[in-house]
């Protein structure tokens, strides 16, 4: 059982992206009902703050918030876990047990990594969800329980039903109110705002104002897909204000895995290689493969003012080469602008 | 055998930031299948910065240079 920190629609980090806005406009909408949520969202996008956030803005708040991740336990385990047992259920069961769901009586179960329990546990899910009853291991009372069910996954449970790895049944049940969190890498324009924030919260917690960031750390923060999502990005915020020795945030206080990934991103925009077409239209392969080609030698022209050679390090070819690719791709009169380094990294000029 | 431009193509992978911000990180000497380097302007002295590239850099080297044994920060 959890006790979670207080939060509030308003308290938290919301950012600027039109998807984050829509989550938490949906959020409001919801706050009241007792209808069970499923949560989707990759590992790190927040679905343990979301449930939180739905259990605090709801009638539900003064009774407890329980979560649970199915994925801790072993096939036996769970079932003892979120319904309790009986003592002498089995070797070990030396006194009665309440399991989550009665734990979280009047309030909000979170039932995190549903997409890890397994078939045969599901239907016993899928009868409680149903019945609004449990029974204990080992039991033979039915107890009845209220609880608002807010279910998470981290994969698409639509996907699993039609694998044949998830019951149909119980994906109805739990997609009543369906929440989609974006991951991290397809609403970059929070992260800034996300970065100050646990930055102040990090720095806080030493009792030491946020210092400056450098540009370099910011564009860094901006390149890096960020994998683990908001979790990920918390965890390098805290890096930094817990190694940070000079009064400013260089990129010697950030991980170097992050960077060296930041580094091997050159774009911030969608390439036209990661737009596939989604009907069955023509397309002509060179002409794609070009678009790509040039976007990149536009990319190293840039960040390294013009220089050729500094370009073609950067693309790892020759220096012959790149001369012959910027004419193939109708590079040749590419003007690059002194001091416009717009969305990519450039070195400052010497 | 490492040589100096494939331990200095994954160095560059790191060093537009690093240039960014005030610094480099320099490679200063090969011997065998290790490498000597040395950080350079802002993060040169700070103890955080060793630890973060010198874990980040090896590992680099490690991966792109299978050959790859230590790194030295000078």
């Amino acid at each position: 059982m959890t006790t979670p920190a207080p939060l509030s629609m308003d308290s938290i980090v919301v950012g600027r992206s039109a998807r984050m806005r829509a989550v938490f406009e949906f959020l409001r909408v919801i706050g009241n009902s007792d209808s069970t949520v499923l949560v989707t969202g990759e590992s790190g996008t927040g679905k343990e703050v979301t449930a939180t956030l739905i259990h605090q803005s709801s009638r539900r708040k003064h009774h407890p918030f329980v979560a649970v991740s199915c994925a801790l336990f072993s096939e036996t385990l769970i079932e003892s876990e979120l319904f309790g047992h009986e003592r002498g259920a089995f070797t070990g069961a030396i006194k009665d047990r309440p399991g989550r769901f009665e734990l979280a009586e009047g309030g909000t179960i979170f039932l995190d990594d549903i997409d890890d329990v397994p078939l045969s546990m599901q239907v016993k899910l899928l009868r409680v969800l149903q019945n609004r009853t449990i029974e204990r291991l080992g039991g033979t009372r039915t107890v009845p329980v209220n609880v608002r069910v807010v279910a998470g996954s981290k994969r698409d449970l639509k996907q699993m039903v039609a694998e044949g790895k998830f019951r149909e049944d119980l994906y109805y049940r739990l997609n009543v109110l369906p929440v989609a969190l974006p991951p991290l890498r397809e609403r970059r324009e929070d992260i800034p705002v996300l970065m100050d924030h646990f930055l102040e919260r990090y720095f806080r917690r030493r009792g030491e104002d946020v210092p400056a960031i450098s540009d370099a750390v910011k564009q860094a923060f901006m390149r890096y897909a960020w994998p683990g999502n908001v979790r990920e990005l918390e965890n390098a915020c805290e890096r930094i204000a817990q190694t940070n020795t000079c009064g400013t945030v260089h990129v010697g206080c950030m991980s170097a895995s992050i960077l060296f990934r930041a580094g091997a991103r050159p774009l911030d925009v969608s390439t036209p290689a990661a737009s596939v077409p989604q009907e069955a239209a023509p397309i002509s392969l060179d002409d794609r493969l070009r678009d790509v080609e040039a976007n990149l030698i536009r990319w190293a022209l840039k960040v390294s003012n013009g220089n050729k050679s500094r370009a073609a390090e950067l693309l790892q070819i020759k220096r012959s080469t790149l001369g012959d690719r910027i004419n193939r791709c109708g590079l040749g009169a590419l003007h690059v602008p002194a001091g416009d380094s717009g969305e990519v990294m450039a070195a400052p000029p010497p | 055998m490492i040589t100096r431009e494939r331990v200095e193509a994954v160095l560059n992978k790191v060093r537009p930031f690093m240039q960014a911000d005030g610094g480099d990180i320099e490679l200063v000497d090969l011997e065998g299948n290790s490498a000597g380097v040395r950080l350079t302007g802002m993060c040169a002295g700070c103890p955080s910065a060793h630890m973060t590239l010198y874990l980040g850099v090896e590992n680099a080297l490690r991966e792109e240079i299978p050959e790859f044994e230590t790194l030295r920060l000078l």
